[in-house]
C-alpha cells in the first residue's frame, strides 16, 4: 500500500520537461529519492530540493578538449538521477580517451536546474587521467550522468574535485564497467554542498583487475556530503581498496556508503574498504553504512569504520609546543584527511589537492 | 473437530449479536477458528479473562496493524504470508504426543543424544505421556534454574516458587500477571516496545497468546536463573510470545529463553516481543538459544520467526546484555536492540547464528546511546553453510547530548561452501565529537591449514569443522551461562551436520 505522493513545485517542473513515459510516470508516482528510500536515507534529496527555484537551467561542461561524439545515454533502472540527467541532458558527450593524456572536464551550473551526460572509454591498454570538477551555484542544482567503460589493460587515474557549494544541490552517479585485467584508480576530494552525493557504480571483472578508491571530504556550515560507492565483483580474483576518511565541523554532515558484493562467482576476490570519519564539533554529524554482501566463499573481505573525536593528547602535545589550539587542530586535521590524496601517484596533482584542503581548513578556522 | 466447529459457531453467534452480551468465557475449544479479525482478538482476550484496558489496547493494535505495510527491507525471501490462513489462539495442550519413547522416531532421538540430552529430558521435551511426573522430581535436583509457573501441571514450578517469593521475585506468565499484578503490568507492558512499533510488534500486541512475565524489586539479585526452558516444551511453542521484564533499582536477574532441543512446530509463522525495563543500577542478562525447525532440504514448511526484542536501560548505571544462538528457523527476523538512556549504561550484544540448508537469517542488534558515556559492544559472529543466507544488520546511533559514548563493534562471517552468503549491513551514525565508535568486519572461509592440522590428528571431517567453528565463537559461547554454553557447542556441530564433504 503506497500512498501516491504530493508533488513539490520542483518535482512537478521537473515531470513537465520529461515526454510522457516511465521515468515520468515514475517521478509522478514516487517523487525524488528521499529518506525512506533506503539508499537515501541519510540524504533527503527531496527535500533538499524542495524549496529550490523550479526552474529550468543549464549545465556548462568545460572540456580541456572537444569530445570525439555525441550520442545518447542511458541510466540504470533503478537510479532515477541519473535516468532525469540522461534523459534532460541532451546527448552524452563520449571521450576516447588517447594514450598518454590527461582531460579536465569542470561542471557547473550557475541557476536552475541544470542536467548532463558524459561518457569516457579507454580502450584496450590505454593510460589515461581524467580529473572532474563539480560546482553549483546557490539555488542551482547539478545533475550529471558519468559512464566509464574501461577496457582490458587500461590505466584509468580519476580525480574528483567538488567544490563547496552553499544552498545548491550536488548529484552525479557515475557508473563504471571495469574489465578484466584493467585498472582504476579513482581519488576524490569534496567540501559538499546544501546536498551533495557522489554515487560510483562499479562492475569490476576481476581476473586481474583491481579498484582503488579513495576519499577525502571536509564538510563545514550548512554543507553535506554523500559519498556513496557500490562495487560488484563479478568475475573471480578481482582486487577493491577503498580508503575514505572525512571531517565534519560547525553543523556539517557526512555520510559514507560503501557497498562490496561479491557474486557467487567472484571467487579469490579481495577486497577491503576502510571509513574513518572526524567530528570536530557537537553540532556536525557523520553517517556510515560499510556494507558486505558476499556469496562466495573462498575470499578474503574486510571492512573498518570508526568515528570519533580529535585525539586530546596530540592536541595536548601541541599546545605545548606553542601552537594555538585552532592552529594545532588545523594541522592534526589536515594530517588526518591527506592519507587518501597521499595515495596519488601524481605528485603535482597531490600537492595542488592538498593546497585546496589546507585553504578549506584556514577558511574554516 | 467438533470444538472447532462449535467455536466457529460461537463466533458467528457472536457476531450476530454484536457482543451485546459480551464474551462468555466457558468456552473449551483448543483453537480459534482460522483467521484474524476483532472478533478473534476480543475471543483471545475473552479467554484470559482479561481486563477491559488490555481488550482496548489489542484492539487499538490490531487497528493500526490493518494500516500497516509488511516490511520489506530484510534480505530475506519468502512466499508472501496469509494472514487469514492461521490460527491466533490455541490452547495448552494436555495431551501427550507420544505414548512411550518406542514411538518417537529414531533419528529424532539420535539428534537429541548428540546433543547430549539425558533420555529422561528428552521424554518430557517431546511430550511422552506420562514422562513430566518422574522428571520433576529430577528437575528438582537441578538447583539453579527456575522455570516458568505457566508449568504449573507438574511440580516444578511450586518448588522454587517458595525461593522465589522469598526474595520478592515475580515470575510467572504474562496471563496470570494480568490477573494478579494488572498495575504493575499496565505499567510497562509497550512502554519498550509500543504497539506501534512495527508490523510484527504490532500483530503480536494484538493477538500474543503467552508469555513471561518478571519483575525483580529494589536491590534484589535474583536467587536462580529464570527459565522457560521447560514451559516452552510442554505447551507447545508460543506461536505469538510477549516477555516482559523488570528490574528494578539495583536489582539483578538472568534470563534464559529457549530450549537446544529441535523444536518442531506446526505453527509457521512466530511473531514474539519480548520487553525489558531496567531501573537505575539494575542489570539484566537474556540469553537465548533457538533451534526451530528449519524447514526440510527444500527449505519447506520451516518457522518464521520475526521477533521485536528491546531493553530500555532507563536507569543510570544499568547493564544490559543479549547473548544468542541462533541455529533454527527457516526466516529470522530478529535485531535485540538496547536504548542507553540513562548516563553510564551499558549495552552488550553477542551472538552466534549459523544457517545451513535453505535457511535465511537478517539478524543484528541496535545500540542507541542517548545518556553520557554509555557504552556497548556487539560481538557477532556468522556462520553460513549449504545454501543459506545470512545478514548481520545493524545500527549504532550516538545522540548529541551522548558524550563520552563508546562502541566496539565486530562481526565476522564464515562461508562453508561456496552456495551460501554472508552480508554485513551496520548502520553507524554519530552526533557528538565525544564519542568513539569503532567497526570491524572480516568474511573469509574455513582455513584448509587447520582443517588439514585437525584431521592430522585422526579427527573426522566433522568434527574438525565443529571444533573450529567453536574456535571462532568462543567470544561469544563464553558470554552463554555454563547449562547452555556446554549444549551450545553440541548444537553448532549438529547444525552444521551434511555441510562439508
Amino acid at each position: 500500500m503506497t500512498l501516491p505522493v504530493k508533488l513539490s513545485a520542483f518535482e512537478a517542473a521537473l515531470a513537465e520537461q520529461l515526454p510522457a513515459g516511465d521515468l515520468r510516470a515514475e517521478l509522478e508516482g514516487r517523487g525524488l529519492p528521499h529518506r525512506r528510500v533506503e539508499d537515501w536515507k541519510w540524504s533527503d534529496l527531496r527535500t533538499a530540493l524542495a524549496r529550490l527555484p523550479a526552474e529550468a537551467g543549464e549545465l556548462t561542461l568545460t572540456m580541456s578538449r572537444a569530445p570525439d561524439a555525441r550520442r545518447p545515454l542511458m541510466g540504470a533502472p533503478d537510479q532515477i538521477m541519473a535516468r532525469l540527467a540522461a534523459a534532460l541532458g541532451g546527448q552524452a558527450q563520449v571521450y576516447d580517451l588517447h594514450n598518454g593524456e590527461t582531460v579536465t572536464l569542470d561542471a557547473s551550473v550557475a541557476a536552475g536546474a541544470g542536467h548532463g551526460a558524459v561518457v569516457v572509454r579507454a580502450r584496450d591498454g590505454v593510460h589515461a587521467v581524467v580529473r572532474e570538477r563539480y560546482s553549483a551555484a546557490p539555488g542551482a542544482m547539478l545533475n550529471l550522468n558519468v559512464h566509464y567503460a574501461i577496457s582490458p589493460r587500461a590505466h584509468l587515474t580519476r580525480i574528483i574535485e567538488q567544490d563547496a557549494s552553499p544552498d545548491a544541490v550536488i548529484v552525479v552517479t557515475t557508473t563504471m564497467d571495469l574489465s578484466q585485467r584493467a585498472h582504476a584508480a579513482q581519488t576524490t576530494l569534496g567540501f559538499g554542498a546544501k546536498l551533495a552525493r557522489l554515487e560510483t557504480n562499479i562492475s569490476h571483472g576481476g581476473q586481474g583487475a583491481s579498484l582503488e578508491m579513495n576519499g577525502a571530504y571536509l564538510v563545514g556550515e550548512g554543507l553535506h556530503l554523500d559519498q556513496t560507492g557500490i562495487v560488484r565483483h563479478t568475475g573471480p580474483g578481482g582486487t577493491t581498496r577503498e580508503l575514505f576518511k572525512g571531517a565534519a565541523a560547525h553543523g556539517g554532515r557526512g555520510v559514507f556508503q560503501g557497498k562490496i558484493h561479491v557474486e557467487r562467482a567472484a571467487q579469490k576476490t579481495d577486497a577491503k574498504m576502510n571509513h574513518r570519519g572526524l567530528l570536530l564539533d557537537g553540532r556536525s554529524e557523520i553517517d556510515a553504512k560499510p556494507e558486505l554482501e558476499i556469496y562466495a566463499d573462498d575470499v578474503v573481505c574486510a571492512h573498518g569504520n570508526a568515528l570519533g573525536a580529535m585525539d586530546a593528547a596530540a592536541l595536548f602535545y601541541m599546545r605545548q609546543r606553542g601552537l594555538s589550539e585552532p592552529r594545532a587542530r588545523a594541522l592534526l586535521t589536515r594530517s588526518f584527511l591527506a592519507e587518501p590524496l597521499e595515495r596519488l601517484s601524481d605528485e603535482a596533482v597531490r600537492e595542488a589537492l592538498m593546497a585546496r584542503l589546507q585553504t578549506a581548513l584556514e577558511g574554516m578556522s | 473437530m467438533a470444538a472447532v466447529k462449535e467455536t466457529i459457531e460461537d463466533v458467528r453467534r457472536l457476531e450476530a449479536d454484536k457482543y451485546k452480551y459480551g464474551f462468555s468465557t466457558d468456552i473449551e475449544q483448543e483453537y480459534a477458528p482460522k483467521g484474524l479479525s476483532e472478533d478473534i482478538v476480543r475471543f483471545i482476550s475473552a479467554k484470559k479473562n482479561e481486563p477491559q484496558w488490555m481488550l482496548d489496547w489489542r484492539l487499538d493494535a490490531y487497528r493500526r496493524w490493518l494500516k500497516m505495510d509488511e516490511p520489506v527491507w530484510a534480505n530475506v525471501n519468502y512466499p508472501r504470508i496469509d494472514y487469514q490462513d492461521a490460527y491466533y489462539y490455541a490452547a495448552p495442550k494436555d495431551a501427550a504426543k507420544y505414548k512411550s519413547l518406542d514411538e518417537v522416531p529414531p533419528e529424532i532421538l539420535e539428534t537429541y543424544k548428540k546433543l547430549g540430552i539425558p533420555l529422561r529430558e528428552a521424554e518430557v521435551l517431546l511430550g511422552v505421556e506420562g514422562a513430566e511426573a518422574t522428571t520433576a522430581a529430577e528437575a528438582r535436583e537441578r538447583p539453579r534454574v527456575a522455570v516458568d509457573a505457566v508449568f504449573d501441571s507438574v511440580s516444578v514450578a511450586t518448588t522454587f516458587k517458595a525461593e522465589l517469593t522469598k526474595a520478592g521475585v515475580i515470575f510467572m506468565s504474562i496471563s496470570d500477571a494480568l490477573q494478579e499484578y494488572p498495575e504493575l503490568v499496565r505499567r510497562y507492558l509497550g512502554s519498550v516496545v509500543p504497539p506501534t512499533d512495527n508490523y510484527f510488534a504490532t500483530l503480536n500486541s494484538a493477538v500474543f497468546s503467552d508469555g513471561s512475565f518478571v519483575y525483580v524489586p529494589p536491590g534484589v539479585r535474583c536467587p536462580m536463573e529464570l527459565s522457560t526452558y521447560f514451559r516452552m516444551n510442554a505447551q507447545g511453542t508460543g506461536q505469538f510470545e510477549r516477555t516482559l521484564i523488570i528490574a528494578d533499582k539495583g536489582a539483578y536477574v538472568s534470563y534464559l529463553e529457549g530450549c537446544t532441543a529441535p523444536m518442531r512446530d506446526e505453527n509457521q509463522l512466530h511473531a514474539a516481543v519480548v520487553e525489558l525495563v531496567l531501573l537505575d543500577d539494575a542489570e539484566i542478562k537474556y540469553s537465548t538459544v533457538q533451534n526451530w525447525w528449519p524447514g526440510d532440504a527444500e527449505g519447506k514448511g520451516g518457522v518464521y520467526n520475526f521477533v521485536t526484542k528491546r531493553a530500555d536501560c532507563r536507569g543510570r548505571n544499568s547493564k544490559v546484555s543479549w547473548t544468542q544462538v541462533e541455529t533454527g528457523s527457516a526466516i529470522t527476523w530478529k535485531y535485540p536492540s538496547c536504548v542507553l538512556r540513562g548516563d553510564n549504561s551499558q549495552g552488550e550484544f553477542y551472538s552466534i547464528a549459523v544457517t545451513n540448508g535453505r535457511q535465511q537469517a537478517d539478524t543484528g542488534t541496535k545500540m542507541i546511546h542517548l545518556g553520557r558515556n554509555t557504552r556497548s559492544r556487539i560481538i557477532a559472529k556468522g556462520i553460513s553453510a549449504g545454501r543459506s543466507d545470512q545478514t548481520y544488520r545493524g545500527l549504532v546511533s550516538v545522540h548529541a547530548k551522548a558524550e563520552g559514548a563508546r562502541n566496539f563493534t565486530q562481526c565476522d562471517s564464515l562461508l562453508i561452501g561456496d552456495q551460501c552468503g554472508a552480508h554485513t549491513v551496520p548502520y553507524i551514525e554519530a552526533k557528538t565529537p565525544h564519542a568513539t565508535l569503532e567497526h570491524e568486519a572480516t568474511t573469509s572461509k574455513l582455513s584448509e591449514d587447520q582443517l588439514f592440522y585437525a584431521r592430522q590428528r585422526g579427527l573426522d571431517e566433522e568434527t574438525a569443522v565443529a571444533l573450529l567453528v567453536n574456535g571462532f565463537c568462543r567470544e561469544v559461547l563464553q558470554e552463554l551461562p555454563m547449562e547452555f554454553a556446554v549444549e551450545a557447542q553440541a548444537l553448532l556441530k549438529v547444525s552444521l551436520e551434511g555441510s562439508v564433504g
